[in-house]
């Protein structure tokens, strides 16, 4: 394998159709072994961009470089997979027939498929059910085998074009579970989706895209401006806590409604400031109900980003709204 | 080529697994079981009728077996359509099919080339289509000289051009369905079959009123679709001395039959035009996005 090749590098990618720009200037760099979320609206351009990756779909400018070649070029296409948005396949094939053909085009000895593809089966959750023909799968069934299909060839780069879009929660957790197995093996995983849980706990970096454009990009950490906010239960707040705390974070919510307990919304600049909340708290006398760092919530950062806000304040209101929801 | 064979191997099963195949013996099991038929009974009566006039027996290649000639003959004409007929319903999706429900997406995403996909489609399609025409036609001709006792000319060179003329309308059928969506390509390919038809009537009806445009017409429209004429050389081979004389003694007035060879030219444009057919396919089907 190529090490230190990046598994994406796009520059100025851009595709029109009918003079109508669905994907545009998008710069991306993923290197190898992570797993990359794709994050934007319906028609954003996630699918399309996917497809400019794989050769399905020819750029109208700019270039992408996959596994460091070409995806017109089969030999780099060898080490992709892929699992499409709409997972229709041969409805006249089983499962097994269809991943032995998958497996011969990507160009797989027999022995070797004879003992992978009841392995991907299982990993997928269809185990025993190979032999039934596609036409009779459930739709999630039917995304669990093109999921088996994208596994397949041990590529060295996935592609998952909502990869849980049908399934049940059960099933979702296990695409996770799959996710991380390839991360732990080195596979390189992009990873379209509008689901901001899914994609909030699997992926290294993620970027935002709408109407064909990036809107940002970098680790959860990054895209959050550094932060890392803190939720605080306390029962009273002792004179002069208030104080202390501020020396420790930016103080942005304090609420001391109900009575017999006051809650305090602290963003800290790096995680090793908790302990020193707690001991703030304990050394002023007040008994601590709750110390939550919140993850950066990316749902919240979604709709801060896709609406049109582009002022930093206003998603800060946002983000202080969602503490108080929370 | 690995990967062609591939695809033209996934075509021929698919084929078997969506019971095109076996709907294909059985209507063809039931078409030469009906014709043959009528030819059984067209000997009997052709027997008895020659015994009543006194006479031994018939020559084969006489005046008096005509009526078996002509039905073998109008015999490879239904062949003919029924192969054409084929050729574009079992073809006319070969990639438009997929990439309208979606498969096509999976396997271009394979390292398989856009060209072998195209190939591989044309061969496994022309495969079938082609197995079904020389069945149709072994059984057609084998069950008349079973009955009879009569085999035109020369069989082979027949049913080598309709062969050709059944896999040239496969790669046009290939191409257009890289082209438009299902529907119009089905639509699309029967019109181009039936402007190498018009092409015929117009020729003979040129022939027949000596009118040289007609002629002229005919042999362009024959040019852009050369399967008809394909045909009408098909039906030179399977006529012997005395159907040849009747054909000329008609002066053209019939369209489905020709008393002259088929071009060597034609045959090389035909066979150029199924080759360049199955490459704009592979043009067509990798300029574009899935
Ligand atoms: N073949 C096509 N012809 C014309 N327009 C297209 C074509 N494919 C995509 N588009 C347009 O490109 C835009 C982006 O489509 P794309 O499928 O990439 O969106 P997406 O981000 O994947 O959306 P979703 O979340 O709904 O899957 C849409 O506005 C769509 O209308
Ligand atoms: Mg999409």
């Amino acid at each position: 394998m190529l090490e230190g090749v990046n598994a994406i590098e796009t520059h100025e990618l851009r595709k029109e159709y009918r003079g109508r720009a669905v994907v545009d200037s998008l710069t991306l760099t993923v290197p190898p072994g992570e797993v990359f979320g794709f994050l934007g609206p319906n028609g954003a351009g996630k699918s399309t961009t996917v497809k400019m990756l794989l050769g399905l779909v020819h750029p109208t400018a700019g270039r992408a470089q996959v596994l460091g070649g070409s995806p017109h070029d089969p030999a780099v296409r060898a080490r992709l997979g892929f699992l499409p948005e709409q997972f229709r396949f041969q409805t006249w094939m089983t499962a097994e027939e269809f991943l032995r053909f998958h497996g011969r085009l990507a160009g797989l000895k027999a022995a070797e498929l004879g003992a992978r593809i009841p392995q991907v089966l299982e990993t997928v959750g269809l185990g025993g059910r190979g032999g039934e023909t596609l036409g009779g799968y459930s739709k999630g069934m039917l995304q669990r085998a093109g999921l088996a299909g994208a596994i397949l060839a041990r590529p060295a780069l996935v592609f998952l074009d909502e990869p849980t879009s049908a399934l049940d929660p059960i099933g979702r957790v296990e695409v996770r579970e799959i996710i991380e197995r390839l991360r732990g093996e080195g596979t390189a995983v992009f990873l379209n989706s509008h689901l901001l849980s899914e994609v909030e706990q699997v992926c290294d970096r993620v970027a935002f895209v709408k109407r064909g454009r990036v809107l940002q990009q970098g680790s959860m950490r990054e895209l959050m401006g550094g932060v890392l906010p803190l939720d605080v239960r306390v029962d009273h707040l002792p004179p002069g806590l208030l104080d202390t705390l501020s020396g420790l974070g930016e103080l942005r919510h304090t609420d001391t409604n109900t009575p017999g307990r006051a809650d305090v919304e602290l963003w800290l600049d790096h995680e090793d400031a908790i302990p020193a909340v707690a001991s703030a708290i304990h050394a002023a006398g007040a008994r601590l109900y709750a110390l939550n760092p919140r993850r950066p919530d990316l749902e919240t950062m979604f709709l801060d980003l896709i609406e049109d806000t582009p002022d930093s304040s206003a998603r800060a209101a946002r983000l202080g709204q969602g503490a108080a929801r929370a | 080529m690995r990967n062609a064979l591939l695809i033209a191997e996934l075509s021929l099963r698919e084929a078997v697994r969506k019971r095109l195949v076996s709907v294909l013996l059985l209507l063809t099991a039931l078409f030469l079981g009906f014709y043959l038929y009528g030819i059984v009974r067209l000997e009997g009566t052709l027997d008895q009728r020659s015994l009543e006039a006194g006479l031994d027996g018939r020559s084969l290649n006489g005046a008096s077996n005509l009526p078996v000639i002509y039905s073998a003959m109008f015999g490879m004409y239904l062949v003919y359509f029924l192969g054409s007929l084929m050729a574009v319903l079992s073809t006319v999706g070969a990639v438009s099919g997929d990439i309208e429900n979606g498969v096509m997406q999976s396997v271009i995403a394979r390292p398989i080339s856009r060209a072998q996909l195209v190939l591989g489609r044309w061969l496994g399609f022309g495969a079938v289509n082609l197995g079904y025409v020389a069945l149709l036609s072994a059984g057609l001709l084998g069950g008349v000289y079973a009955i009879t006792g009569y085999l035109p000319p020369e069989p082979l060179a027949a049913t080598g051009l309709i062969l050709l003329a059944t896999l040239l309308l496969t790669a046009l059928t290939v191409l257009g369905s890289t082209l438009f969506t299902t529907l119009a390509n089905g639509i699309g390919v029967f019109v181009l079959y039936g402007v190498g038809f018009t092409g015929g009537i117009l020729g003979s009806i040129g022939t027949f009123a000596d009118t040289p445009t007609l002629t002229t017409l005919g042999r362009a429209a024959n040019a852009l679709m050369p399967t008809n004429a394909l045909w009408l050389g098909a039906s030179y081979h399977l006529q012997p001395e005395v159907a040849l004389q009747v054909s000329e003694a008609a002066r053209g007035a019939n369209p489905f039959f020709a008393d002259a060879p088929i071009a060597a030219g034609l045959v090389v444009w035909a066979v150029a035009l199924t080759v360049l057919a199955v490459l704009g396919a592979t043009q067509r089907f990798s300029r574009r996005d899935l």
